[in-house]
């Protein structure tokens, strides 16, 4: 495993806030370039970036909007360099068409959501989280995608170098799904130094330029790549394409590409799922959050357990691929999953489906614009047991 | 600029429009056959367009159309004519 370049290493304790922490992660993952259309709340992601990046050669441009923003950085990823792009609600629905095609080129990129409140222009200053489902489903057709939710600050900072790591091992476009609050929470961030900080470099193929496949899968499923400009014949199209990379529209062709791009991330979930477990043995009761309710959940479980109530805590660091396995074990140990989320139900679904009728699954819902009071929270735990088996 | 002209014989032909051409050599790098080079003609901007220099090798496959920038080339597949 390579380490960062000490040249985007921050090493020390910071005070900053989520945003600036995650511009930070991805300097000292190694991105050099970003596109992007700055929209609220993700404006200080780039404002830290434009201001960074002359210090450590990376290329920085303001685009005339989301959708170029979102294409600009294929173009240099497969220039050979690690891109992120960052935006918002209405920015994120306007990438949408690129995320499908970063998925069926297979191009390795991060895409920072900075959620706020919705549908369409909502509540610009103000969190949610009612994009988790269209980052797994926005685009149309059938792939996998990895997202990431953080919770702090200091997340903010490690994910978005695990962000980095995982597109490059699976060379997928892999979300970094922030809310408002933890974008603009201001904590304490520590910067290890860059041999501390692992770094996954780009596949690259390095064989004979006369036999190079460009979409030729490797046995994690996953083909190597080659920059453009470096003499390999490539071609890169959304098409169906074969494993040299040309359009090959037939229906033997689309089964294998896109079950592979699905069987990529299925197959692999194992290793890309995290989640944080706390009490969860043992429990009768257990919330599941990301994000920031990850954080209004804490007083509601702690004044439930003073009461004797048997409560666990499994906080998802990935929301996509989703822990089935883990959700599918606790479902026959516990009564009910209670999952908090600032929008009417999404990851609960997800919960519902794995929890299949064995445990009961409740909602707490919110409209967003603040955070959940903890008082909801911990009436949805003591009352959830109530109607469960 | 005259109109374009599919030459002859062989699987596979190619259609020039030597006035869009900007001499990048994607066609010829790219073809999978070797059928194509650069000209020693120019075009109006002053750019060698490519022509079909091995026509006896062109399958038709249109990679030259695929890979091309700026629309100036495509290949097709020729129908079999009676009687060859």
């Amino acid at each position: 495993m390579a380490t960062a370049d000490p040249i985007g290493v921050l090493t020390g304790a910071h005070f900053i806030d989520g945003d600036h922490a995650c511009s930070e992660g991805a300097i000292a993952a190694g991105c050099r370039f970003v596109a992007g259309y700055p929209i609220t709340p993700s404006t200080e992601v780039v404002e830290r970036i434009a201001e960074r990046f002359p210090f450590v050669g990376g290329v920085f441009i303001q685009m005339e909007d989301e959708i170029a923003s979102s294409i600009a950085i294929q173009g240099a990823a497969w220039a050979g360099k690690k891109t992120m792009t960052v935006t918002s609600g209405p920015g994120f629905s306007l990438m949408m068409e690129h995320i499908g095609l970063a998925a069926m080129t297979e191009t390795p990129l991060v895409l920072v959501d900075v959620q706020r409140a919705g549908p369409s222009t909502g509540l610009p200053t103000m969190p949610a989280q009612g994009d988790m489902m269209q980052a797994r489903w926005g685009s149309h057709g059938d792939y996998g995608i990895i997202a990431l939710c953080p919770n702090s600050p200091q997340e903010c900072f490690d994910l978005t170098i695990k962000a980095f790591n995982l597109a490059e091992q699976y060379r997928v476009p892999v979300l970094f799904m922030m809310d408002e609050c933890v974008g603009h929470m201001i904590e304490r961030v520590v910067i290890p130094s860059a041999d501390k900080i692992e770094v996954t470099p780009r596949r690259m193929h390095t064989g004979s330029k006369e036999e190079y496949l460009a979409f030729a899968p490797k046995a994690d499923l996953v083909p190597d790549m080659v920059k453009a400009g470096d003499g390999y014949h490539m071609h890169v199209t959304g098409l169906t394409h074969d494993e040299k990379g040309y359009p090959n529209m037939t229906v033997g062709t689309q089964a294998r590409l896109v079950r592979r791009l699905v069987d990529k991330i299925k197959l692999n979930a194992e290793k890309i799922v995290d989640y944080r477990e706390d009490g969860v043995e043992g429990a009768d009761i257990v919330v599941v959050t990301y994000g920031i309710t990850s954080r209004t959940a804490l007083p509601a479980i702690e004044q439930a357990r003073s009461e004797g109530l048997k409560v666990g805590h499994l906080r998802l660091v990935v929301a996509w691929p989703f822990p089935e396995k883990r959700i599918r074990e606790l479902s026959s140990k516990v009564k009910a999953f209670v999952v908090p989320e600032l929008n009417f139900g999404q990851m609960t679904l997800e919960v519902e489906r794995c929890a299949a009728g064995r445990a009961n699954t409740v909602c707490v819902p919110h409209a967003g614009g603040t955070v959940h009071n903890p008082k909801d929270i911990y009436e949805a735990i003591r009352d959830s047991v109530k109607g469960a088996k | 600029m005259s109109e374009p002209t599919p030459t002859k014989k062989a699987r596979g032909s190619v259609v020039i429009m030597a006035e869009r051409c900007k001499g990048c050599g994607f066609c010829v790098e790219f073809c999978p056959t070797d059928a194509l080079d650069l000209s020693s003609q120019y075009n109006a901007k002053g750019y060698h367009p490519p022509v079909l220099a091995r026509k006896d090798n062109c399958t038709g496959c249109d990679i030259c159309g695929m890979v091309c920038p700026d629309f100036a080339i495509y290949g097709f597949i020729k129908k079999p004519t009676k009687g060859h």
